[in-house]
């Protein structure tokens, strides 16, 4: 919870619609910070990723970076400052897994620094000489969650990066969302298990392409707020409880 | 994961392999020459040799290597940007459209007036139908869509051909010019040919450097953008090269299949997908398989460049689509 109200946001979103999929978000999110989006489907989840991103050029609204408008930023500059993993892990062509992770150094001239560190990281070590169209959906993931955290970028924009991965990854992933927070970064990820969003430091929470709520966790995930949005009943209770070892 | 001697000999490997190939295309002919006759000729101290060689044979090896390289480079370009390895000047009908540009020309008369006139036109029929592909089939489109677009374009265009072949019969002489240029051959080029088509080495220089960005294109646009790549100003320069380079083939060579198909997969399942060595193999790899085609073609008593690279990339063709289904 050691959000910085002074300085320099990680991310700035001012009144970013996309027509039919977000409709006037505005959000800051501050150096170190862990957060989770979370929302019903298509609720515009991955649409405020890719927008947050700069993919996706949001009608009249502004996105910034460390202060800086992203219009001002230049495309190198974009592949340094934020890492983006996407939802759908596809690959047409056999790249190797060691040659993917590297393709994050490519804002750096490809000078391939860290990647075998990132490799090991994830756990892909083994993997690394395999064509990543030859790999499971889970692998394949790893695999994109590795070029992202090769990239080295401050604010890292994940979309659903756990709904692919067995428990153990999972939770390898989430623990390496933790690390990179207390390093400084700024990790945002969508999310579907309401539970896990309970460990981050903010949770966002979307509805029909609005924000519907925005703070702490506790806060933010009450009963009411759940049944409303998410049409579930919530309750706080003993049950089976899974930790890495 | 490619053993490194593979990788880093390929290029040699394959300049090795093109050498070869003009020199043994130098030398076939009614006239068979030797090496020595060969340096000989290309020299002028043999007459008969001499006029061979740089009336004939010459241009008509330095036609085939540009046909070649620029057919194979589009083709690698085009798997890049549609990501899809299935994707081809031939396949999607960007050939077609540059010989309905061509035909049209040489119906209406136009492609005497000028040198220039005959790839002009392929290269606007060109681009119409890489605009109407853009159009029907999205980036990141399935085989099935995208095969289909093709399908769909490339019986338009030929409806376009049909109509000027049926249309202008007011020269007998035009139809037959039409007929004998849509085969796709080499006989009879010229260095007028070449000059035409020469505009495909600034081409190669251009793409040369678009290597690296067009792995990160390759393997998903909204990744390679995130990544640091300029995607929409790389995506216009990969689609022009491409465009322009497969107009100009078929310009000079009539729409030769296959090529841009064949060339860069085989290439790939030898060396890995990586663009950076896959560029510059595949305009060498193209001007060599180019170059075999045509060997093949006048050893098997004069068929014609088309009907060898279709005889040879359309099994290939059946084998990859089995292969994946």
């Amino acid at each position: 919870m050691a959000a910085a109200t002074t300085g320099v946001s990680a991310l700035e979103i001012e009144h970013a619609s996309v027509p039919g999929r977000l409709h006037d978000v505005s959000l800051r999110l501050e150096p170190g910070q862990l957060v989770a989006l979370v929302g019903p489907n298509g609720s515009g989840k991955s649409t405020l990723l890719q927008v947050a991103a700069g993919l996706l050029a949001a009608d009249g609204g502004r996105v910034a970076w460390a202060g800086r408008a992203l219009k001002t930023v230049s495309f190198a500059e974009r592949g340094q400052m934020a890492a983006w993993v996407p939802q759908e892990a596809v690959f047409e062509f056999g790249f190797s897994v060691r040659s993917v992770v590297g393709q994050g150094r490519f804002a750096h001239d490809d000078d391939d620094a860290g990647v075998d560190a990132v490799l090991n990281r994830l756990q892909l070590t083994a993997l690394a000489h395999r064509p990543v169209n030859r790999l499971s959906g889970g692998e394949r993931h790893r695999v994109l969650i590795g070029r992202a955290l090769a990239t080295e970028a401050k604010l890292q924009l994940w979309d659903e990066p756990l709904a692919a991965l067995d428990v153990r990854h999972a939770l390898e992933v989430l623990r390496l969302a933790h690390e990179l927070k207390h390093a400084g970064h700024t990790v945002l990820m969508s999310l579907h298990d309401l539970r896990q969003a309970h460990a981050f430091d903010r949770v966002i929470v979307l509805q029909d392409g609005r924000l519907q709520a925005f703070g702490p966790p506790a806060e933010v995930l009450t009963p009411e707020r759940l049944r409303d949005v998410f049409g579930v009943k919530a309750r706080i209770a003993p049950g089976l409880s899974i930790e890495l070892p | 994961m490619k053993p490194a001697w593979v990788t880093r000999g390929a290029l040699p490997a394959a300049v090795i392999l093109l050498v070869a190939l003009v020199i043994l295309s130098l030398g076939a002919g009614d006239l068979h020459l030797g090496l020595a006759r060969i340096w000989a000729g290309l020299v002028r101290r043999d007459e008969l040799a001499a006029t061979i060689l740089w009336q004939v044979r010459l241009p008509r090896v330095c036609v085939a290597m540009l046909i070649g390289g620029a057919l194979g480079a589009s083709g690698l370009v085009m798997q890049a940007y549609f990501r899809n390895s299935l994707a081809s000047p031939g396949l999607l009908g960007v050939s077609s459209g540059g010989a309905a540009g061509a035909v049209v020309a040489i119906g209406a008369g136009w492609a005497s007036l000028s040198l220039w006139v005959l790839p002009t036109a392929a290269t606007i029929g060109a681009f119409v139908a890489t605009g109407a592909v853009i159009g029907l089939a999205r980036r990141g489109a399935s085989t099935e869509r995208l095969l289909l677009a093709g399908v769909a374009l490339n019986a338009m265009l030929g409806a376009v051909v049909s109509y000027v072949l049926s249309n202008f019969t007011i020269t007998y002489e035009r139809n037959a010019q039409i007929i004998f240029w849509l085969l796709g051959g080499l006989e009879d080029r010229t260095w007028e040919h070449a000059a035409m088509a020469v505009a495909v080495l600034p081409c190669a220089a251009l793409l040369w450097p678009l290597g690296r960005p067009m792995d990160l294109l390759s393997l998903g646009a909204a990744e390679a953008q995130s990544l640091g790549v300029d995607v929409r100003t790389l995506r216009r320069r990969l689609l022009v090269l491409s465009t322009v380079m497969t107009a100009l083939a078929t310009a000079v060579g009539g729409t030769v299949g296959f090529v841009g198909l064949v060339v860069p997969h085989v290439l790939r399942l030898l060396v890995g997908p990586e663009h950076r060595r896959l560029v510059p193999l595949s305009l060498v790899g193209g001007a060599a398989f180019v170059l075999a085609c045509d060997l093949i073609g006048r050893a098997a008593g004069g068929l014609r460049l088309g009907i060898v690279t279709a005889l040879v990339g359309g099994p290939y063709f059946l084998w990859l689509l089995r292969r994946q289904a």
